[in-house]
């Protein structure tokens, strides 16, 4: 257990130091402060435009910088051959995964965690003026709540495609993957109309097969204040930790199995 | 007692382009040998020989095709065969965004190594690879040789029954070499096993008790250094001054002139005659010694007799 916190400690202050990360971060600081902005180009309803700019703006840096940072990660300390002095410890394949899981986990939350603390702040700021009905809403939080998950589980994907292959292949993968989980409620919708046999079990498969992140997606319903239940809430978090957890044993057990040459 | 490495008929078989028809590659065959504990072993051998995969398969880096290795008893897959373990790899690569004193102290804890008796252990290696200057410095800041320098203090950092070296003085200066040779016989008297693998033959020579030479993938030869080492019969290296080699021809001898230096190679039973012959033609004697069969004889002898074969064997 100790191995595994101290990979995932190491793990956020690698990403702390990368260079790449700080970019990143002030260009995701730039976006969401530009939230602001957007309402001056507005003519009514500024806080509903408010809220689908800012959470946009979350919605699509959030996944990228997941995607971006965990399917680079394993294939890097493979090709670097980083990785030898640390499995050769007296740690499994497993614990270092996992290690190396939590501090990506803990580096997209962190950044998600600010970039939502900055669109916070605006919507606070822009609730106190005149013109804004409300600032923050209940349904935000729950929005941002939704994409915090997504980073979590969509993380465990990006480290079973890494466990496996090249970073090309896996951020293609995984952001098929992405928009598929997106599309993952249309889809079962359109298979169900279909006359064919074929594509109404397919279209079932995906559906409970692959990670639905369309569950898991709140913005929408946070620009219409359309209210969540707790129900509901316990059973995406139930959903995506136990999906997590599914995930992160299969890539695992391929790691297990991985000759580093 | 248990062995600290016990190999038995290891195999390790990569396969490669499976789209263009099966191809395999046997980068080791059949290897058996073991390490005593406290020993040293030195392994050598040309680029594709086998060397680094015999580590990486005690280590759990690849997996074997067939056969069995142990680390003190225990099978590789298991973590705790590496708990005694110290590993410093081919041009090592630590991470570059810590400081060697961060990266040695992460490689304890890993270890198993908390509070007190991490931090000790931690500023004790990095004194013994004198690195103690330079532990506030980030990594990507270093040299090849301090790399080199701080990859060996994780490696001894959890004072290890079994250390692991993968060309350890690669790259390094004379008093790095240096460096590194007395740590590796500071660590034998303390009792410590220690695979050596090495392209400098004089570095095996000097530091390991056994040695195994490996060509293709094959164990070639193997045993311990001082029978290798033995005279070759019992001729001898004479070197003269101001002699012609012509006027010793007669006596068929090996010659090397450079200069006024001539370096003859004979029998014993014809040293005498070479002297009085030289001595007559006004030479001078600088020196006479027996010819000794050195580690890079045998090892080359290996070679030339499995008929120059370098790399691993595809099939």
């Amino acid at each position: 257990m100790n191995g595994v916190l101290n990979i995932a400690l190491n793990g956020f202050r690698e990403a702390r130091r990368n260079r790449v990360t700080s970019v990143l971060f002030v260009f995701a600081f730039i976006m969401v402060f530009s939230t602001t902005v957007s309402i001056e180009f507005t003519v009514a309803t500024f806080d509903r435009v408010m809220t689908d700019f800012g959470l946009g703006v979350i919605g699509l840096l959030s996944p990228a910088l997941t995607i971006f940072l965990g399917t680079a990660l394993i294939p890097r300390e493979i090709e670097r051959r980083t990785i030898f002095m640390v499995v050769a410890k007296p740690v499994s394949r497993s614990a270092f995964l996992v290690g190396r899981y939590l501090g990506n986990v803990i580096t997209v939350v962190f950044l998600v965690v600010i970039m939502s603390a900055l669109f916070l702040i605006q919507l606070e700021v822009a609730g106190a003026s005149a013109t804004f009905s409300t600032g923050i809403h209940r349904e935000h939080l729950v929005a941002l709540y939704g994409l915090l998950l997504e980073v979590v589980l969509l993380t465990a994907v990006c480290f079973l495609f890494a466990s496996a292959s090249s970073q090309y292949v896996s951020s293609l993968s995984v952001t098929c993957l992405y928009f598929i989980g997106h599309m993952a409620e249309d889809l079962y919708t359109f298979a169900n109309r279909s006359k064919l046999d074929v594509l109404r079990y397919a279209g079932k498969a995906i559906y409970y097969v692959l990670p639905n992140f369309d569950r898991l997606d709140f913005k929408a319903r946070a620009t219409y204040f359309d209210p969540t239940s707790n129900s509901e809430l316990l059973s995406i978090t139930a959903y995506t930790l136990a999906y997590t957890a599914l995930v992160l044993v299969f890539a695992t057990q391929i790691f297990e199995r991985r000759d580093f040459k | 007692m248990t062995a600290a490495v016990s190999i038995e008929n290891l195999t390790k078989i990569y396969t490669l382009d499976l789209l263009k028809g099966r191809r395999r590659v046997v980068a080791l065959e059949n290897l058996t040998l073991s390490i005593g504990e406290g020993h040293v072993m030195g392994v050598l051998g040309p680029n594709g020989a086998g060397k680094s995969t015999t580590i990486k398969l005690l280590l759990n880096l690849i997996r074997p095709t067939t056969g069995s290795a142990r680390v003190f008893g225990l099978d590789p897959s298991n973590a705790e065969a590496r708990r005694h373990v110290g590993f410093l790899p081919e041009n090592p690569a630590p991470y570059e965004y810590l400081t060697g004193e961060e990266f040695v102290r992460f490689a304890g804890g890993l270890s198993g190594l908390r509070g007190a008796e991490l931090t000790a252990r931690v500023k004790a290696v990095l004194e013994q690879v004198q690195m103690d200057r330079f532990t506030g410095v980030q990594i990507r800041r270093y040299s090849k040789g301090m790399t080199q320098r701080i990859a060996l203090a994780q490696a001894l950092v959890s004072n290890p029954r079994l250390l692991i070296l993968d060309e350890p003085t690669s790259g390094l200066d004379v008093l790095g070499r240096q460096l590194i040779r007395d740590i590796i016989v500071a660590e034998k008297k303390k009792g410590t096993s220690v695979l050596l693998c090495s392209h400098i033959i004089p570095d095996v020579e000097a530091l390991a008790e056994d040695v195994a030479i490996l060509i293709g993938g094959k164990l070639v030869r193997s045993g311990p250094v001082s029978e290798m080492l033995s005279s070759e019969g019992s001729r001898v290296e004479l070197v003269f001054e101001g002699v012609d080699a012509e006027r010793l021809a007669s006596l068929e001898p090996e010659v090397i002139q450079v200069g006024r230096r001539l370096t003859l190679r004979t029998g014993a039973d014809d040293a005498r005659a070479l002297i009085e012959a030289a001595q007559q033609a006004q030479g001078r004697l600088i020196s006479m010694q027996p010819i000794r069969h050195s580690l890079e004889d045998t090892f080359l002898d290996a070679v030339r007799s499995s008929q120059n074969k370098v790399g691993s064997t595809i099939e």
